[in-house]
């Protein structure tokens, strides 16, 4: 059953002429993470790898590809978290660097602190001799277009966005037993300077414990804080739920008591894992025992070889 | 419907020099609180005020009295939460606001978010009419004191007094006449932390959480620690399996012991008027008010009583 990997591209509405974008990239990042742990490395390194793909790749919310701030600037949010230490790192409002997953884990393995925000990012981020990149080389002129579009008076951000472009992340299960899981994003369209949404809160946009599993979210970033969506979904496993009905009752009282909709993906430390979610749709992707797994709506789940090309 | 106030003014090795104003100050936080929800207020609005009075009081770590960063600045973080609908608003290093408490409160209730930072944080601040405050007004002597000190020292033998590090958030739960909890937890995080180091307190789930259907938390403590077990949230989930808040808090609190080592405090309330003030540090300045009795203690085990004059 072990290892495992799984991965989503986000939760939200995936217009068809971006659905094969988003579907290859959740494929190819479920591929390197895959690779990863059959190479020996750890539910970490592949959870990084994964994510790393997915802010390299324009198609995403996350990294390169990041929606903008009301302002038009590009601010970031990411999270790991380790299984077996309940260690984690994040960053959160962090501008001008390629891979926050990255800034992430080095704030969890090289500081005694698990957030870092803005300049202080940034300031930590020059010290490990982390790159600076400016600021266009994270825009696209589909997220130029619509932020453009967002700013029109009339236009409500929020109902706008929900449902256009998530957060990105992963959750894997190695050889060992360890969980461990990433989340990254670039928020939403046209949010506040300093916003700050689930994915750099631990327990909302990811959370991972050996002795339950490990969970990274998507959606409504304010409707899944409330609820703290991951460590909820990790409660249910506790009393004995499995990881699809846990993350299925996460996600349906996410909706009914304060209205928001979202996806997950949920890896136990056996191997079970599930991609859920109550939006439109998910693109997300799977690998275990050489196959690969993935879908984009409601209801889809096609398997292939790990091998056969995208 | 019986309504109660719990606060606390931090969990730590509170020093003797330190004592008496410390349960001075949570004594008059928690009335505060409570003649708020005496008149008829909501435990949001309670919350707000105890908090308040602490953040105006010097001898915590909160608003005025917060502790230094690495750079000498003062960086402030908040929370506060609406039980009934579980609304939020948090404000993480922000600058040089006398109550980020209310700030956090003016997030959740005139943005759609739950939580900003920093310069966007200011920013949200100054256009509402919030004032800017300078941070030697804000600024001990004793703490600028202690920052230089601190400084001195290699940072190995910092880490070393990981436990003897002042973790004097403040915060506060209640429930209202009609049932409602709230919770609300201030800080200015710890003396020395890097630049932007967030801790538990604006992080929801971990430096507090109210739900209507099980209760109120608000943590202090060793914050990273706090974060690794999303404590608040965990404390509830002990609740909701049928635990007492006392009981819940202590296995909530055992557990951040033994699974990361980490040591702290917690105050809860519970829809019914349940209330526990638990701690794992050497102490913790707690005060609560209910039935117009108030409680208070500072040393485990420690619990006085006082009946509060009727008005």
């Amino acid at each position: 059953m072990l290892p495992v990997v799984v991965v989503h591209g986000g939760a939200d509405h995936i217009p068809k002429e971006r659905s094969k974008n988003s579907m290859s990239g959740v494929c190819s990042a479920t591929r390197a993470g895959y690779a990863v742990l059959k190479g020996g490395g750890s539910s970490m390194d592949a959870v990084v790898e994964a994510v790393t793909q997915l802010e390299n790749n324009p198609s995403f919310n996350a990294g390169c590809g990041s929606v903008l701030t009301v302002k038009g600037d590009v601010e970031m949010d990411a999270i790991v978290m380790d299984g077996k230490t309940l260690g984690s790192g994040a960053v959160s409002a962090v501008r001008n660097i390629a891979n926050p997953v990255q800034l992430a884990r080095l704030v969890m393995d090289k500081t005694s602190h698990a957030c870092l925000t803005a300049e202080g990012a940034s300031q930590f981020a020059r010290s490990m001799g982390v790159p600076e990149v400016p600021q266009e080389s994270l825009i696209t002129e589909y997220i130029r277009m619509h932020w453009k579009k967002n700013l029109a008076p009339g236009a409500n951000p929020v109902e706008c966005q929900m449902g256009k472009m998530g957060t990105v992340g992963a959750v894997a299960v190695d050889s060992e037993g360890n969980v461990a899981c990433a989340t990254s994003t670039g928020g939403i369209l046209n949010k506040m300077e300093g916003r700050v949404g689930d994915t750099p809160c631990i327990g909302c946009g990811g959370y991972a414990d050996n002795q339950t599993g490990a969970v990274s979210t998507t959606g409504h970033g304010e409707a899944i804080m409330k609820v703290t969506l991951a460590r909820l979904i990790l409660f249910h496993m506790e009393q004995g739920q499995s990881v699809e009905a846990a993350s299925d009752l996460g996600l349906a009282y996410m909706k009914s008591r304060v209205g928001g909709l979202g996806g997950v993906v949920t890896v136990d430390p056996q191997g079970n894992w599930a991609a859920r979610f109550s939006s439109l749709q998910m693109a997300w992707a799977a690998a275990q025992k050489d196959t690969l797994h993935y879908g984009v709506y409601c209801g889809e789940h096609f398997t292939q070889s790990i091998e056969d090309p995208n | 419907m019986s309504a109660v106030l719990v606060v606390h003014g931090g969990a730590w090795a509170i020093p003797d020099k330190l004592a008496k104003a410390s349960v001075d100050g949570v004594k008059g936080a928690a009335c505060e609180g409570f003649s708020v929800l005496k008149e008829g207020g909501s435990a949001l609005d309670a919350v707000e005020a105890a908090v308040r009075s602490m953040e105006d009081n010097a001898v915590f770590n909160a608003g005025h009295g917060a502790a230094l960063n690495t750079d000498g600045e003062v960086e402030l973080d908040a929370i506060i939460m609406d039980g009934r609908t579980l609304d939020c608003g948090a404000v993480s290093s922000v600058q040089n606001i006398a109550n980020p408490v209310s700030l956090a409160r003016a997030v959740m209730e005139k943005t759609c978010h739950v939580m900003l930072m920093g310069r966007g944080a200011n920013l949200f601040a100054e256009s509402i009419g919030v004032a800017t405050v300078p941070t030697d007004s804000m600024v001990t002597e004793y703490e600028r004191k202690e920052w230089e000190k601190q400084k001195n020292y290699i940072t190995g033998v910092m880490e070393d007094f990981n436990s003897q590090w002042a973790h004097d958030t403040v915060g506060a739960v209640a429930v209202d006449c009609a049932g409602n909890v709230a919770c609300a937890t201030s800080t200015g995080g710890i003396r020395n932390k890097m630049v932007g180091r967030v801790g538990d307190s604006p992080v929801i789930g971990s430096g507090g959480y109210a739900d209507n259907c099980s209760g109120a938390v608000s943590c202090t403590g060793h914050g990273e620690s706090i974060l690794k077990v999303t404590l608040a949230r965990l404390i509830l989930s002990y609740i909701e399996q049928g635990k007492s808040a006392a009981d819940a808090s202590q296995l909530s609190l055992e557990y951040m012991g033994s699974r990361v080592q980490g040591a702290g405090g917690a105050i809860v309330v519970t829809p019914p008027g349940q209330w526990a003030a638990t701690f794992t540090t050497e102490r913790m300045a707690w005060a609560a008010v209910e039935n117009d009795i108030l409680w208070y203690g500072l040393d485990p085990n420690e619990r006085v009583k006082e009946q509060l004059s009727r008005q």
